[in-house]
C-alpha cells in the first residue's frame, strides 16, 4: 500500500502541476478513508520524505550489489553512489524540480527543504560509514573534532550536486558528471593529508619544546 | 620550450588569455607612443613583441585553444618553426576519468556497465588519447581497445574558442570577418572530433575504400558498442614511428610502409575527396612485417569539388604555363583578390607559384626519396621567406581558402612523417592529372 500511495502522490503532482491540497482530498483520490491513510503516513509531507528515502535505499542496494563496487576505494564508492543517485532522479526530474522550486515560495532561506529530512538522515549515516572506512584505509586523515564533521561536509556536497543537476542544461547532463567528479575529488583532497596537518603537527612540537 | 605548469581550469585559462590580450594591447600602446617620438619605427618590432608574448602565453596552454592557435599560426607562419613543431601534439588537458564515471558513461550509452558487456575490462586507462582515454578489454576472447571521451569536451572547445578569438584578431592583424572563416573551419573540425559516432562512420567509409591498398591495415570497429562518447575497436598491435625506427628496419621495409602511406593519401585526396587530415605519428602503428596500421579517424576533411579542381590544378604543369588560368585559380583560391594592385597580385602570385613548385616536387618524377633532408629544409626555408614578405604581412585579409588549412596541414604532416621514415616512394602511379587538365581545358582553348 505504501508503494501505491507514493506512486499516486507523484502521479498527482505531475499531472495537476501542484501538490495535493490536503490529506482528505488525496485519500479520496486513492479511494480510501482519511483515517486509513494515517496508518501509513502521518502527513502529506511524510509521503514526500519517504519518497526520497526510498529512492536512496534503492540506489544503495543497486550500487552495492554490483561486483565492481566492492573493489572501489572510498572515493570511488562515493562517486558511484552520486552517479547512480542522479541517474535515479533523472526518471523523476519534473517531480524533483517541482518540489525544489516550491520550497523557495514558502521559506525564503531554509537550510534544506523539509522533504529531504529522511534522505539527509540516511545519507549521513551512510557517509559516516564510508568516511570511517576511509580513515581506516588512510585514504583520508583522522583529525580531532574535524573528523566528526566529514559526513556533514559530504552532505553539503551531495546537496550541491542535486542543485547543480537541477540547473544543468547541458545535453545528457554531462556537466553534472563533471561537477560530481570535481567536487568529490576536492572533498577528498580536503579530507586527505595536507601540508596544514604537517604544519599543525610541527607547530605543536615547537610549542611543547620551546 | 618549457611547459612549467599547465593552467587547467576554465577560469585560469581565461585569465591567461586576458593577460595576453592586455599584454598585446600594451605592446600597441608602447609601439604608438614610441612611434610618436621616433616616426621611423617599423611595425616589425611590434610584431616581434607580440609573437613573444603570445608564445609565452601559448606555452602554458593546452587543449583546443592551443590547437586553434597552432593552426592559425601555421597559416601565417607567425610563430617560428621550432615552436609550431612543439605545438603539434597539443592535447586536451584533463585528469583521468574515475572508475565510477567510466561505468556511468557506459550506462548512459548502452544501459550496462562495462563489466556486464566485456569478458574483461581494465578500469585503468592504458593510454590518453587527445580528448579521452583508452582502455583495454576482452570481447569474444579478442583483445579490444575502447576510447572513452572526457565529459564536457565540446563545451570546453566552444568556450576556449570564444577566448582565443580576440587575441587571434590582434595577433594575426586580420579583420574580424576574414579571420572568422578560418576559425569556423577549425572549430567545425574540432567539434567533429568529439563525435565518436561520426568517427565510426568515417572510418568505415575510408577503410572500405582503401582496403585494396597493399600493406595497409585497418582495425575493426564495433557499432553496437559505439556511441557519441565511446568508441570500441579491435586492439591493434604495432609500434609508433619512433620506436619502430629503433628496431632498425631495412630500407626495403621502410619503403614499403612509406608507399602504403603515400597510396593511402593519394587515393583519399584524389578519389574519395575526403581525407584523414591528421597525419601525425601517433595515428599510425608500424608492424614488424612492414605493414602500416591506421588508427583514429577523428579529423577528416571533405574536399569540395571546385576547391579540389583549382587547388590541385597548380600541380599540372601545362596549366601553369597559361597566365589567364593561373589568375583564375589564384582568385578562386582567394590568394589574390580584386582589391590588390596589379603589382601586389603579381608578387603574391609569383611567391605562391614558387612555393607550389617546391611542394609539388615529389609529384614530378615517378618516384621520390623523402629521406632527402635537403628538400624538407628547403620547404621550411621558403615558408619562412614567404611569411616575411611585406606584401603578405601588410595585407589585412587572410590569404587562401579556408579549405586549404587542413589540406596544407595534411601534406605537411605526410611529408614530414615520410622524411622521418626515410622512405623512397613511387609517387606517379595514379594519373589524376588528366582529370584536372580536362576540367580546365575549355578555358585553356578559349584563352589561346
Amino acid at each position: 500500500m505504501k508503494d501505491q500511495i507514493i506512486s499516486t502522490y507523484i502521479k498527482q503532482c505531475l499531472e495537476t502541476g501542484k501538490v495535493p491540497s490536503n490529506v482528505y482530498a488525496f485519500a479520496k483520490e486513492l479511494g480510501m478513508e482519511e483515517k486509513d491513510f494515517y496508518t501509513y503516513f502521518s502527513s502529506l509531507e511524510a509521503v514526500e520524505m519517504a519518497i526520497f528515502q526510498y529512492w536512496f535505499e534503492q540506489v544503495r542496494e543497486q550500487t552495492e550489489k554490483s561486483e565492481i563496487y566492492a573493489s572501489y576505494s572510498a572515493r570511488e564508492k562515493i562517486l558511484a553512489i552520486y552517479f547512480a543517485w542522479i541517474e535515479a532522479l533523472k526518471g523523476n526530474r519534473s517531480f524533483v524540480k517541482m518540489l525544489f522550486d516550491r520550497k523557495q515560495e514558502h521559506f525564503p532561506m531554509p537550510k534544506f527543504p523539509n522533504f529531504l529530512k529522511l534522505l539527509r538522515h540516511d545519507f549521513i549515516e551512510w557517509a559516516n560509514s564510508i568516511t570511517n572506512q576511509a580513515i581506516g584505509s588512510k585514504e583520508i586523515e583522522d583529525r580531532k573534532f574535524l573528523s566528526e564533521k566529514y559526513k556533514d561536509g559530504l552532505w553539503m556536497n551531495f546537496f550541491f550536486v542535486m542543485n547543480f543537476w537541477l540547473k544543468d542544461d547541458s545535453p545528457n547532463f554531462e556537466k553534472t558528471d563533471v561537477a560530481i567528479e570535481k567536487s568529490v575529488n576536492l572533498a577528498f583532497d580536503l579530507m586527505g593529508k595536507s601540508p596544514l596537518d604537517s604544519l599543525f603537527d610541527f607547530g605543536k612540537f615547537m610549542f611543547q619544546n620551546k | 620550450m618549457e611547459q612549467n605548469s599547465i593552467p587547467s581550469s576554465k577560469v585560469e585559462r581565461a585569465m591567461r588569455f586576458v593577460k595576453t590580450g592586455a599584454q598585446i594591447g600594451g605592446n600597441y600602446i608602447k609601439h604608438y607612443s614610441k612611434k610618436m617620438v621616433d616616426p621611423s619605427l617599423s611595425k616589425e618590432e611590434l610584431h616581434e613583441d607580440n609573437a613573444t608574448d603570445v608564445y609565452n602565453a601559448l606555452s602554458e596552454l593546452k587543449g583546443s585553444a592551443l590547437k586553434v592557435a597552432q593552426m592559425l599560426s601555421m597559416e601565417k607562419n607567425i610563430l617560428p618553426r621550432q615552436y609550431t613543431n612543439k605545438f603539434q601534439m597539443a592535447q586536451y588537458n584533463a585528469p583521468p576519468l574515475s572508475g565510477p564515471l567510466i561505468v556511468q558513461t557506459f550506462i548512459k550509452s548502452f544501459g550496462k556497465a562495462p563489466q556486464e558487456i566485456f569478458e574483461q575490462f581494465n578500469m585503468k586507462a592504458c593510454n590518453a588519447a587527445s580528448i579521452g582515454q583508452v582502455h583495454e578489454a576482452v570481447l569474444n576472447r579478442k583483445k579490444i581497445a575502447i576510447k572513452i571521451q572526457y565529459p564536457g569536451v565540446a563545451e570546453s572547445i566552444k568556450s576556449d574558442l570564444r577566448m582565443v578569438k580576440p587575441i587571434a584578431f590582434r595577433l594575426l592583424d586580420m579583420n574580424e570577418k576574414e579571420l572568422e572563416k578560418y576559425i569556423k573551419e577549425v572549430e567545425g573540425k574540432l567539434l567533429e572530433e568529439t563525435d565518436y559516432e561520426l568517427e565510426y562512420k568515417r572510418s568505415i567509409e575510408i577503410s572500405e575504400a582503401c582496403a585494396h591498398i597493399p600493406n595497409l591495415i585497418f582495425t575493426k570497429y564495433y557499432k553496437e558498442y559505439t556511441s557519441k562518447r565511446v568508441l570500441t575497436m579491435d586492439w591493434m598491435e604495432g609500434l609508433h614511428l619512433d620506436d619502430y625506427l629503433k628496431t632498425n628496419p631495412s630500407q626495403e621495409e621502410k619503403n614499403r610502409i612509406g608507399q602504403a602511406m603515400w597510396d593511402f593519401y593519394d587515393i583519399q585526396v584524389h578519389e574519395l575527396k575526403s581525407v584523414h587530415a591528421d597525419p601525425h605519428p601517433g595515428n599510425f602503428l608500424m608492424q614488424e612485417n612492414g605493414k602500416l596500421g591506421v588508427i583514429d579517424f577523428g579529423c577528416v576533411k571533405e574536399i569540395p569539388e571546385d576547391f579540389y579542381y583549382n587547388y590541385f590544378a597548380l600541380l599540372v604543369n601545362e596549366l601553369l604555363e597559361e597566365p589567364g588560368i593561373v589568375k583564375k585559380i589564384m582568385t578562386q583560391q582567394e590568394i589574390i583578390n580584386a582589391n590588390d594592385t596589379k603589382e601586389v597580385q603579381q608578387i603574391i602570385t609569383d611567391a605562391f607559384l614558387k612555393m607550389t613548385k617546391l611542394l609539388a616536387t615529389p609529384f614530378v618524377e615517378p618516384s621520390f626519396d623523402f629521406g632527402n633532408n635537403e628538400y624538407i629544409d628547403k620547404i621550411y626555408a621558403l615558408g619562412e621567406e614567404v611569411s616575411k614578405m611585406d606584401e603578405l604581412k601588410k595585407s589585412k585579409e587572410g590569404r587562401g581558402s579556408q579549405h586549404a588549412l587542413y589540406i596544407n596541414r595534411t601534406y605537411f604532416g605526410l611529408y614530414s612523417i615520410l622524411n622521418v621514415l626515410q622512405a623512397k616512394v613511387n609517387t606517379g602511379e595514379r594519373d589524376w592529372k588528366t582529370a584536372l587538365f580536362n576540367y580546365h581545358k575549355p578555358q585553356l582553348s578559349a584563352v589561346s
